[in-house]
């Protein structure tokens, strides 16, 4: 029981109940069926986008190109959908944007590893350029005739209901896209030899190179990783905002990394846990689309924001403190 | 392999238009042309006037360019456009040091920081290069200034739209792109002093919501109002992404016969959602017309006419020039557009 109650996880959960009743005491609106859907539906972007910065906060590496792939890998599958026709079916663009952020993913491990640079300043150099190139050599211009696929998808809702004041609410399906993907990653880092070789590496590098795991292979598996999962948020945003702008999708990575670290993990690498990466990104949404709800004038949104960041690593570095002797922590 | 050629394709193409631009401009410098127009057909000088744009290549400004031509072609004036490929002040600064060496007889400014190009623009006119600036209201060192519009007015102008499509009364919200977006801060200031004093029956219940001219959050932010507030019955939007973001929101709660959405937009990304009638009206200002504006100046103030109020600049929406009371070279036209379900047609290609 100690245990549980020491655990960062149980810490973060009860820091995301009392935010939930401190609003809904503030506002019972927050409670309603319509804002809990709103809610869900907010946390996929950023939710998809935390894990994969997870697995790279793991390894003890970084990533911030990834915001940069997103766009591109939407802007040109959509380009490619338009030119070409295809796109019938909502899984082949999710395959095209995966396929394609899986190789600009696999780009930036090449020169991290290969050439042994820092991936900040690698994925800061290759962001600059994706976006740039995007920019570019393929258009600025808002494509906004998407697939008829994407609005679909955006359009599909499970628990329709329409409410007495004429007003219809609904649960995106994208929530599944999310859900799915976290019982991957899940699986993935606990229960296969590869996970365990990303939490070796991001623990003691050395080490995980002499017991027999193959760096370059986990490398180049991690970042294409990011990028198959940025593509797949690439498309999931164009179809909610039901066009592509290449514009779109900037200035995510810091939001990101920090819903990781407030779930828990450590930005030296070596820890960090699915659960709590989940509830770090539904803290982050919380706030973010609370504020209103809240009544804070505008001014103080961002103080809102930053406080409640704060607040959260603060606690964070206490228990740590607290449960220093209760053992090996993930 | 498909991507790949549309690479190489775009990017020689690319290249051949620079160096076709850099040439121009190596045949523009051979030529000694600041110091004597030459004298075209109907007995008027012909000058060389460039407009430097904040970016090259981005929509906006590709605009602009057509505006710009369009105003070559009808006078025979010798006009270019110029801009640096990114949006960067100190590269904007470079190409009209390199204007000035040319001697070109006007140079119209698109500045991306008015205070960066205050130098330059000041050499610029010690060697007699006129100087028209615009979207710079603050600009010290300029011959004439030109606006769109006066954004107070403008502001104004979105207040009586939306109070139409309202009744009247109702609550509303009003959004910026951030609070340090100086014209969205205008435009709502003014709109909602303009409903305490017109529209006694309108509340603002949200004001000034940031957007960071960011569709998702426009449309995030907009749930969270009509979660907020069950009797909202208006939308006032600054930034171009306001109206899509927020008639999303609105039309997937399926409640676009109760809330209103106004404010400026285009009609590429807002047109869908005029037609679904999801958002009422947009408006907006053609940078085509901005071009032509400004380059038509320039004419003029090298012509030695004096411009004041009720100037004709032979363009829509800047027919009648309005001054201002403290700043003799500043003027104002009145060029906003506004497109609705019914005139949308013609707006296609905005």
């Amino acid at each position: 029981m100690r245990k549980l109650i020491l655990t960062h996880e149980f810490v973060l959960f009860v820091l995301v109940v009392l935010l939930c009743v401190a609003i809904g005491i503030k506002n019972p609106a927050f409670w309603s069926l319509g804002n809990v859907f709103d809610l869900l539906k907010s946390s996929v972007t950023l939710g998809l986008l935390a894990l994969g910065v997870l697995v790279i906060l793991i390894s003890g590496d970084i990533d911030i190109s990834f915001p940069a792939i997103a766009a591109f890998s939407m802007y040109v599958t959509c380009l490619i959908a338009q030119a070409t026709g295809l796109g019938d079916h909502i899984a082949i663009l999710f395959g095209m944007a995966a396929a394609t952020g899986g190789l600009l993913g696999a780009f930036n491990a090449v020169f991290i590893h290969f050439f042994r640079l820092p991936a900040l300043i690698v994925t800061l150099g290759t962001a600059s350029l994706i976006r740039g190139g995007l920019l570019a050599f393929v258009g600025t211009r808002i494509i906004t005739d998407l697939p008829e696929s994407m609005v679909a998808f955006s359009r599909a809702q499970l628990f329709r209901q329409q409410l007495p004041g004429g007003e219809t609410i609904g649960l995106a399906v994208s929530i599944f896209i999310l859900v799915g993907v976290a019982l991957l990653v899940q699986f993935l880092l606990n229960h296969t030899l590869l996970g365990r070789g990303i939490y070796a590496l991001g623990g003691a590098p050395e080490a995980a190179r002499r017991v027999g795991f193959n760096i370059r292979r986990i490398r180049f598996f991690i970042f294409a990783l990011v990028g198959c999962l940025a593509g797949v948020v690439g498309i999931i945003h164009a179809s909610n905002m039901r066009n592509a702008n290449p514009f779109d999708l900037s200035g995510l990575e810091l939001t990101v990394i920090a819903a990781v670290v407030v779930g828990g993990a450590d930005i030296t690498g070596g820890k960090g846990t699915v659960i709590g990466t989940i509830l770090g990104t539904l803290l982050l949404v919380i706030i973010g689309n609370s504020l209103i709800l809240m009544g804070l004038p505008t001014e103080w949104h961002k103080v809102a924001v930053g406080a409640i960041i704060i607040v959260s690593a603060g606690m964070a570095a206490w228990r740590r403190r607290m449960g220093r002797n209760s053992g090996r922590r993930k | 392999m498909l991507n790949r050629s549309r690479f190489t394709m775009k990017e020689s193409a690319m290249s051949v238009i620079r160096w076709l631009g850099l040439a121009g401009l190596m045949c523009l410098t051979l030529v000694p042309l600041g110091c004597s127009p030459d004298r075209a057909a109907d007995g008027n000088n012909r000058y060389v006037i460039a407009t430097v744009v904040k970016v090259d290549g981005i929509a906006w400004f590709e605009t602009m360019r057509e505006g710009v031509e369009a105003f070559g072609k009808d006078t025979g004036h010798r006009v270019f456009v110029l801009g640096p490929a990114k949006a960067d002040a100190a590269e904007q600064v470079q190409i009209i040091e390199g204007l000035i060496a040319q001697q070109v007889d006007a140079i119209c400014v698109v500045p991306f920081s008015v205070e960066a190009v205050e130098p330059v623009l000041r050499r610029a006119r010690e060697r007699g290069i006129v100087v028209i600036s615009h979207e710079a209201s603050s600009q010290q060192n300029a011959d004439l200034i030109i606006e769109p519009f006066e954004n107070a007015e403008y502001g104004r102008h979105l207040m009586d739209e939306l109070a139409r499509y309202m009744g009247e009364k109702g609550e509303y919200a009003t959004f910026v792109g951030s609070l340090t977006s100086k014209s969205h801060n205008e435009w709502v200031d003014a709109a909602v002093a303009h409903q305490k004093e017109a529209y006694p029956g309108m509340v603002n219940v949200a004001a000034k919501i940031e957007d960071y001219d960011d569709q998702n959050l426009a449309y995030e932010k907009t749930r969270e109002l009509i979660t907020t507030y069950p009797n909202l019955t208006g939308i006032l939007g600054s930034a171009m992404s306001t109206v899509p973001g927020a008639a999303l929101a609105v039309e997937e709660r399926g409640l676009q016969d109760r809330i209103q959405v106004v404010g400026t937009s285009l009609v590429s990304v807002s047109g869908p959602y005029l037609k679904s009638g999801a958002a009422k009206l947009i408006s907006f200002w053609d940078p085509a017309d901005a071009g032509y504006a400004m380059n038509k100046l320039a004419v003029m103030q090298l012509e030695g006419k004096t411009v004041q109020e009720g100037a004709d600049l032979g363009i829509d929406g800047y027919r009648e020039l309005a001054g201002s009371p403290d700043r003799p070279n500043l003027f104002y036209g009145s060029a906003w557009m506004d497109v609705t379900k019914d005139n949308l047609a013609q707006f296609e290609t905005k």
